[in-house]
């Protein structure tokens, strides 16, 4: 999951091997994929949703990606941030946290972060959050194996902890 | 001055003072919270929608919703 124009459909490709339509405009996907890829010799399903900003749908296509996301409660959630626009790719990420789902951070367009100057400290960002980050460029296959890696170990982390370790206020 | 994000100035910058309560949670999502500052990066006309920057990114929301947030601007 992720905001729209992020790359989800990018790094479903590079993990399943389909070719889902990408294009470089927010709103490709309106509606879910299901693919598969072997993790450690087990065939898994991977899902590609929507962008969305919220999990409070505004329109059809976010409607999907949430209910796919609520129709799925036991699955690990990828989501897919633009690097350039952390805040808000966070803000969602934490609101699939909240709810409770095991979650790995992709970190996307890492390249494209770097060409702007902006740097994540991806270490801080695990420890205060306490869910694998990796930084990924899907376009390339960068990061993706070890993303793979990481879809393994993660689990659920409770809301709160994080506000204090981010020292933030309830 | 307080004005609405809509009346904006091409270029201005203001600071998010108030959101309307039905579109808060929706434009969190987005980045635009009571506290963050914007600046206008281009108008679009006929009632089009406008497209503001914040940090390094911009965003563009319809006219409607940029009518329902006001920023503070300076002068």
């Amino acid at each position: 999951m992720g905001n729209p124009n992020v790359g989800k459909s990018a790094v479903f490709n590079r993990l399943t091997g389909a070719k889902v339509i990408e294009s470089n405009y927010p709103g490709t996907t309106v509606d879910y994929t299901k693919g598969y890829m072997r993790l450690e010799g087990k065939e898994i399903e991977i899902i590609d949703v929507p962008g969305t900003f919220s999990l409070e749908p505004k329109d059809k296509a976010e409607e999907v990606a949430v209910k796919i996301l609520r129709e799925n409660k036991d699955s690990v959630i990828i989501c897919v941030v633009d690097s350039t626009k952390l805040e808000r790719g966070l803000y969602l990420a934490i609101e699939i946290i909240e709810e409770g789902y095991p979650v790995v951070i992709a970190l996307n367009m890492w390249d494209i972060a770097k060409d702007k100057n902006i740097w994540i400290d991806v270490e801080k960002l695990e420890n205060i959050l306490g869910v694998p980050v990796v930084p990924t460029i899907a376009v390339s296959g960068e990061g993706i194996k070890e993303l793979i890696s990481k879809i393994k170990e993660t689990s659920p982390v409770d809301i709160k902890k994080i506000l204090e370790r981010a020292g933030g206020k309830k | 001055m307080k004005k609405r994000l809509s009346e904006m100035d091409y270029g201005e910058e203001g600071v998010v003072k108030e959101i309307d309560e039905n579109l808060r949670s929706r434009l969190a999502g987005m980045g635009i919270r009571v506290g963050v500052k914007v600046r206008m990066a281009t108008k679009q006309p006929i009632n089009g929608p406008v497209v503001v920057t914040i940090d390094r990114y911009s965003i563009s929301l319809g006219l409607g919703i940029a009518d329902k947030i006001i920023v503070e601007v300076e002068g």
